[in-house]
């Protein structure tokens, strides 16, 4: 297994980067039913919150039945998974995400303003990205084309 | 080199000129008689101050003009540099104006002393479209202080002393009604100076795909940062061109780190300076530049698909995983240096500090009444374990993303030992923690959500860990130390404490419930009654949040297309109108 290069880490950390804007601001658009699906392929593993999906219609189903999302994006990671060429990469995501309507101004009710439900929960969410063979690079400079082969959300604040 | 840099400009336009042929200066003479301007600039250019010079004609003088003129002239020699007619100087003065008199009395004609500031948005109007091609959708704003009309008016373009960003504004402004919308824009060849000419690009043509810089005097990457700034940022721009400005420098041992500054802050750039940028691709759904996704329906469940679920595990046995994760984190707390057998040689490790206070948990007071958690210090995190924490959302520094990526056994231990010290409760109770794992071929991958004690402050920290597991090899350290499997990737999120009670199983509500029974006073709940079921929580919503009454509300949500956002700007906008009969 041959070692990393700075290379390696650099194309992984802009696949990341670009990946982490993509795939949230597609998320939250309007268009999420229609668009979100291309990032995977039918054979893709997903879970949400401990519940299974499989592939593109999977997500798509899950999407049909989920509130509109506001995804802030705080922290993420990405390691090129060493043992492939070019690498799967292992992306972790935390931020918060919003449901529904923003939250209104928190009451000035102390009671009230305990009440955390429709404020924005914190999420973990996992991706292995792996290159598709397949694909044929379309654009200048693209080595390989990835889609989310897993994907692991948990809501956990 | 001039020569060089002033072909490569145009390479940059390969792409969209392909098929269309060069663009033909003469061009602009079509759109002129293309009724350039009209009246529906003055409507929006209103923003702009109006300044008082506007009002004056050239034949009009006046102490405050004069005075304005003789500093002007003393401190420019723009009209030698264009050899263009001599215009008076009062005249530049008044073209530079970008304000308009709103002033005239409407049906009356307008007077050339009232309509001046119209008349230099019409100039920069007439300019900008002889400038674009349609069918390229290229508009090339290239060598400006040369071009007839610029000279002509007097344009304030930038290289003419005086010149502000204010005045590339208008330009990017009136580039942002052009139609079809602009892909391709060219500055090259302008004597830009400084960012603030290029900043409001990003504001005006969010969309521009390809962008050309070159032969200007842009030195720093501060001047690029202008470009970039947080909403205006021009993410799908796809080609930049820098070439022939100071920025690049002639080291090439420089030209490595330029391109990854660069680089980094366009997310969808493909090529720089004519030279490809390696990267990955994703079927991302390309940006729409018509309205046509509006017709999405736009999902209105208030419900999720599926409840909290349990830790979900596939494909693997249960006992792998907990038998691994509890002699891991035992070893994590007590005895670090030991793990070095369960990493693969060429393993990968890093960690990331997730600063964020959990919106919950803050409203849950837990950070303010769970015991130490105020003497928790994020620096330990933010700047331990031997390179920091590489949360990428923060890491802008290509040295510091490599050096916060542990890669190879020893490197990992070194890391981990530069941690703070932390205990988890692995022994105590299992809703503690949440786990999902599945089997991708001969890998595993395992996900833990949960927490732990950060020692020495004893307070507690929550995280999330992703492991990239693979069956240990017969020869390895790790199975002759008797783990099953080996850690090909290990990634650490550290974030401020939230409850476990975040995956606790069952149902999950998305929003309060504010129309519920009781909680409305009886007489808005016998209104509400009148309203149709599936409108009905979102006019009582509207009730709470402006005070109106059903009947008001239910009008003012038609009249917004039952758009809440929409319904909440309108009631802002007239509720200094609406009388007490509007409100409950």
């Amino acid at each position: 297994m041959s070692t990393l290069t700075r290379d390696d880490i650099e194309i992984a950390t802009r696949a990341a980067d670009q990946f982490t804007r993509l795939y949230y601001s597609t998320y939250d658009s309007p268009a999420r039913t229609i668009d979100l699906p291309k990032f995977y392929r039918p054979s893709s593993a997903i879970t949400w919150n401990g519940n299974p999906f499989a592939g593109a219609n999977g997500i798509r189903e899950l999407l049909a039945d989920t509130p509109i999302t506001k995804h802030e994006v705080q922290c993420f990671d990405c390691h090129p998974i060493p043992g492939s060429q070019p690498p799967n990469l292992l992306v972790t995501v935390s931020g918060t995400v919003t449901h529904g309507n923003p939250p209104t101004v928190p009451s000035t009710n102390n009671a009230k303003s305990k009440n955390v439900d429709g404020q924005p929960r914190v999420f973990s969410q996992t991706f292995v990205l792996v290159p598709d063979p397949s694909a044929i690079p379309a654009k200048t400079g693209e080595v390989a084309k990835y889609y989310i082969s897993a994907d692991a959300l948990r809501f956990v604040g | 080199m001039a020569s060089t840099t002033s072909s490569s400009s145009r390479n940059i336009l390969t792409n969209a000129l392909r098929g269309a042929g060069l663009m033909d200066r003469d061009e602009r003479m079509r759109d002129i008689q293309d009724k350039p301007g009209g009246r529906k600039g003055s409507s929006k250019i209103r923003a702009h101050r109006q300044r008082p010079v506007d009002n004056y004609k050239d034949q009009a003088s006046g102490p405050s003009r004069v005075s304005m003129l003789t500093s002007r002239a003393s401190s420019s020699e723009p009209l030698s540099i264009r050899g263009a007619s001599r215009p008076t100087a009062a005249g530049r003065i008044r073209r530079n104006a970008v304000s308009m008199n709103t002033s005239k009395v409407p049906g009356m004609p307008a007077t050339s002393t009232t309509n001046v500031g119209i008349k230099v948005m019409d100039q920069w109007r007439e300019f900008v479209r002889s400038r674009y091609n349609r069918e390229t959708k290229f508009l090339n704003l290239e060598r400006m202080l040369d071009d007839p009309i610029v000279q002509k008016h007097n344009l304030l373009v930038p290289g003419v002393p005086g010149s502000s960003g204010k005045e590339t504004a208008i330009m990017f402004k009136l580039a942002a009604q052009l139609r079809p919308a602009v892909q391709t824009l060219s500055l090259a060849n302008n004597h830009i100076q400084s960012g603030k000419d290029i900043s409001s690009i990003g504001m005006f043509l969010p969309k521009l795909a390809n962008l050309s810089l070159a032969n200007n005097q842009l030195k720093a990457m501060d001047d690029i940062r202008l470009l970039t700034r947080e909403k205006n940022k021009l993410d799908f721009l796809r080609e930049l061109v820098l070439t022939g400005n100071p920025i690049k420098g002639d080291d090439p041992a420089n030209t490595e780190q330029y391109r990854r500054d660069i680089v980094k802050r366009f997310p969808a750039l493909e090529m720089l300076d004519n030279e490809p940028i390696v990267k990955v691709g994703f079927d991302a759904p390309i940006p729409h530049t018509n309205s046509s996704h509006r017709l999405t329906p736009v999902p209105t469940t208030n419900s999720f698909a599926c409840p909290m679920g349990a830790s979900f595990l596939t494909g693997v046995s249960g006992g792998v995983v907990s038998d691994f994760l509890t002699r891991f984190f035992t070893l994590f707390d007590a005895q670090r240096s030991e793990l070095l057998d369960v990493y693969h040689p060429a393993a990968t490790f890093s960690f990331s500090a997730n600063t964020s206070i959990p919106p919950r948990a803050r409203i849950q007071g837990l950070h303010s009444t769970l015991p130490n958690q105020r003497n928790l210090k994020w620096d330990v995190w933010v700047g331990g374990g031997n390179g920091g924490s590489r949360n990428l959302t923060r890491v802008g520094n290509v040295d510091k993303m490599a050096q916060s990526l542990h890669v190879g056994r020893e490197n990992v231990i070194q890391s981990v030992l530069g941690l703070p010290q932390t205990k988890h409760d692995i022994a105590g109770s299992p809703s503690a923690f949440c786990l999902d794992g599945w089997l991708a071929g001969s890998t595993l991958f395992v996900t833990v959500h949960g927490q732990f004690t950060e020692e020495p402050v004893s307070a507690l920290r929550s995280f999330d860990r992703s492991f990239v597991l693979a069956p240990a090899a017969d020869d390895s350290r790790a199975k002759m130390k008797g783990w099953a499997v080996e850690i090909l990737s290990d990634q650490l999120t550290v974030r401020g404490y939230s409850s476990s009670d975040a995956w606790t199983p069952g149902p999950m509500i998305v929003q309060p419930i504010v129309a519920s029974k009781g909680s409305q006073p009886p007489s808005l709940e016998a209104a509400l009654a009148s309203v149709p079921e599936p409108q009905r929580e979102q006019v009582a919503r509207l009730c709470q949040q402006t005070g109106l009454n059903v009947k008001f509300a239910v009008d003012c949500l038609q009249q917004n297309g039952w758009d809440h956002e929409r319904a909440i700007a309108n009631f802002a906008q007239v509720k200094g109108s609406l009388t007490r009969d509007a409100f409950l």
